[in-house]
């Protein structure tokens, strides 16, 4: 065998082999979830505040109109708290 | 920090796609739909506003997270705020006067460990729907 034969089939052949397996393992989840979250990995997506959704305890609707949902005002930035009250809690690290 | 708080409603109605490949939601349409129901179903059954904020957090963070929850609490009785720093690697639960008697502190930390193994394995959603269902559960009925 020459140089370039003995380089294919001892280094070639391995390396091809690694290549399909970490496509088949890394694959996938890149495919699904391109944006996961890995511990270390710095968190570039802006601050998302959620709230549960009111409760709808409209009874069936009578008319054709559709019943809405009770407005409920979103949180407005430097609202004055009239009881600044946090209590307790817990916090954590990882 | 953005000030305001979203209605999970909203998000979850962006369609199938959003957030997917645009980079600007840190979940898919399926994790929102799951914290969507966690939310709205721990604080139904419990009768406090369970809140949930997933973003960076200035410093000193406790200090940041008790200033957002006194924000929430103008507005919802018996709120609980859950606050999570992904970037700094933080959590914080904040409790008030009207949910601290539900919620102890020591329930607080257990959803806080609960939370911090499901993060610590890259696991973003399942840890906030796991915290909030403890939350809940410690919680109560009313």
């Amino acid at each position: 065998m020459s140089i370039a034969q003995t380089a294919l089939v001892f280094a070639g052949i391995p390396i091809l082999v690694i290549g399909v397996f970490a496509v088949l393992v890394f694959g996938p989840s890149e495919l699904h979830q391109p944006n996961r979250y890995r511990p270390g990995k710095p968190w570039t997506y802006p601050p998302v505040w959620y709230i549960p959704r009111p409760v709808t305890d409209a009874g069936p609707a009578t008319g054709h109109h559709a019943v809405e949902a009770p407005a409920r005002p979103a949180i407005k930035a430097g609202a004055p708290a009239p009881t600044p009250n946090a209590v307790g809690g817990a916090s954590g690290e990882w | 920090m953005s000030g305001d708080a979203k209605r999970s409603t909203e998000l979850v109605a962006d369609g199938p796609t959003a957030g997917r490949d645009d980079g600007s939601s840190p979940f898919n349409a399926r994790q929102l739909a799951r914290i969507d129901e966690a939310l709205t179903l721990s604080s139904r059954e419990t009768g406090l506003t369970f809140s949930l904020y997933v973003g960076e957090l200035a410093e000193p963070t406790r200090a940041t997270a008790e200033a957002l929850f006194e924000k929430l609490a103008t507005e919802a009785d018996g709120a609980v705020l859950v606050a999570v720093s992904p970037g700094q690697r933080r959590l914080h639960i904040v409790t008030g006067e009207a949910s601290a008697p539900r919620l102890p502190n020591r329930s607080c930390a257990l959803a806080a460990l609960g939370m911090r193994a499901a993060f610590a394995s890259g696991d973003l959603t399942g840890g906030i729907v796991t915290g909030l269902r403890m939350l809940a559960d410690a919680a109560g009925r009313p």
